[in-house]
């Protein structure tokens, strides 16, 4: 991989209550670009993508070995705040999850968390957040209405630019269009390849044409092992590896 | 699914395999007819023009819904890559026999000149390289079309020493040049069905390899 790594994970090692769920995961994760984790159910796409902002630690007997760094520090180092990590690295999920608040509220939640009072900075960074997540013409008249409202692309949309308002430098999203029709699926996608102009997107999707078509890197996974991880041009028309070629080929998952 | 789909895939190849045995034959069947100055076995070759056409529009058109419909990947879209390009070759190598089968129509009436020159020989050398092709995309064997490089050049030779010893009767006898000049354009369209041998193992090798390689 030749562009620069802002995420790196080095001998990335995680137990469930006793289940190797992770082993001996080593990558790089390149700057403003974007990642994707494709592999079958239960090979840990999404246990690692937790634990690039450290969501595995809300889970009990979970035990991590290994080192991860974001911008060269050490995610799980003693002088690391947290709360600091998940600004950095914000998520969305599967799921749309808006607040039950209004669309205003919803984007700025995190601000006003993060001690912003002023209104007028509030207002600027709602709409830069709504106009990044390329929702702002959709909702610009009606930011008062009830985020639950929304349709489901539009609730998805909502949650990145929920997760942008903290101006994260990462952003996770895990299989963000899976609840999604086609037309809000091709939204988010046209989204993520812009936001990589200013962020770097790391996505677990089960949907390999997705992975083709939004990522420039791809990492195979396969029970707990980073199988293979490169440029996603090469892995989808050249994989090393036997078992990448067997998988995107669809002769197992 | 999946399953299905490398069906058909297979099923797409060998199609694939029959259509370029055809088009191999249509070569071979003209070129025994310009030997054996046999206007009725060139004949044959001139009328299984359509049928080739057909094949070919119906195996691309198989190509493209396996595209359309599966999204293959990694080697399942390097295989229906190759298959498109050996389809067009094999069109092309039919094509040719057809275009020597109308020349055997112009020439079979009166006696060869040097017996063919060359052409027997360069002809027998450039369908051992489509055969050897046609296998390597069948078997996934890329050891028949190692040496593809070198035989290509003993072809471009070949066609070159035709051309110099055409000119050469020309010169001296200028009732040959209607016959000579057949002669040198047979030359010319082996030398072509040679280059597209070369496109199929090119296409073999990224195939098996992910690798593009240029054949000279």
């Amino acid at each position: 991989m030749s562009d620069a790594a802002i995420i790196t994970t080095n001998n990335l090692n995680l137990w469930y209550s006793g289940k190797h769920a992770l082993e001996s995961v080593s990558m790089k994760v390149p700057k403003n670009r974007v990642t994707a984790l494709i592999g079958p159910s239960g090979c840990g796409k999404s246990t690692l993508l937790r634990c690039f902002n450290r969501l595995n630690d809300l889970i009990d007997n979970v035990k991590i070995t290994g080192e991860i760094t974001l911008d060269d520090e050490n995610i799980h180092a003693p002088s690391l705040d947290v709360v600091t990590l998940r600004k950095k690295v914000g998520m969305v999920f599967q799921k749309p999850n808006p607040f039950p608040k209004t669309i205003y509220d919803n984007v700025a939640y995190g601000p006003r968390v993060h001690g912003i009072r002023d209104k007028n900075e509030l207002d600027r960074i709602v709409e830069q957040g709504l106009r990044h997540a390329a929702l702002w013409d959709e909702v610009k008249d009606r930011l008062d209405d009830s985020a639950l409202g929304l349709s489901g692309g539009q609730q998805q949309r909502l949650c990145i630019a929920r997760t942008l308002a903290v101006e994260p430098e990462v952003i996770l999203m895990d299989e963000p269009c899976s609840a999604l029709d086609p037309i809000a699926t091709s939204k988010i996608e046209n989204l993520i390849d812009m936001l990589k102009e200013d962020y770097t997107v790391i996505i677990v999707t089960h949907n390999m044409q997705q992975a083709a078509r939004v990522s420039d890197y791809t990492g195979f996974m396969y029970l707990g092992k980073l199988i293979e991880c490169g440029r996603t041009k090469q892995i989808f028309e050249h994989p090393t590896e036997e078992l990448t070629e067997n998988y995107i080929t669809g002769r197992f998952g | 699914m999946a399953e299905k789909f490398h069906t058909e895939l297979d099923n797409l190849k060998c199609e694939t395999v029959e259509m370029a045995h055809f088009g191999r034959a249509m070569l071979r069947d003209a070129v025994d007819g310009l030997i054996r100055q046999d206007k009725v076995l060139a004949e044959s070759v001139v009328a299984r023009k359509e049928e080739i056409h057909i094949m070919e529009v119906r195996l691309e058109e198989h190509c493209y819904q396996l595209i359309a419909l599966n999204q293959p990947m990694a080697k399942d879209m390097r295989v229906i890559a190759c298959t498109l390009k050996v389809i067009t070759a094999s069109l092309r190598i039919g094509r040719y026999g057809k275009v020597i089968a109308n020349i055997v129509k112009e020439v079979a009436d009166n006696p060869h000149i040097a017996n063919l020159m060359s052409i027997p020989h360069m002809a027998e050398l450039v369908i051992e390289m489509i055969d050897d092709a046609i296998q390597a995309y069948e078997t996934d064997n890329l050891r028949l079309i190692d040496a593809f490089s070198s035989r290509d050049d003993t072809i471009d030779a070949l066609r070159h020493s035709i051309f110099r010893q055409g000119i050469t009767y020309m010169m001296e006898d200028p009732r040959t040049i209607s016959r000579c000049t057949h002669y040198i354009m047979v030359a010319r369209y082996l030398e072509r069905c040679a280059d597209h041998a070369c496109k199929i193992a090119e296409n073999v090798q990224y195939m098996e390899t992910g690798e593009r390689v240029e054949i000279h």
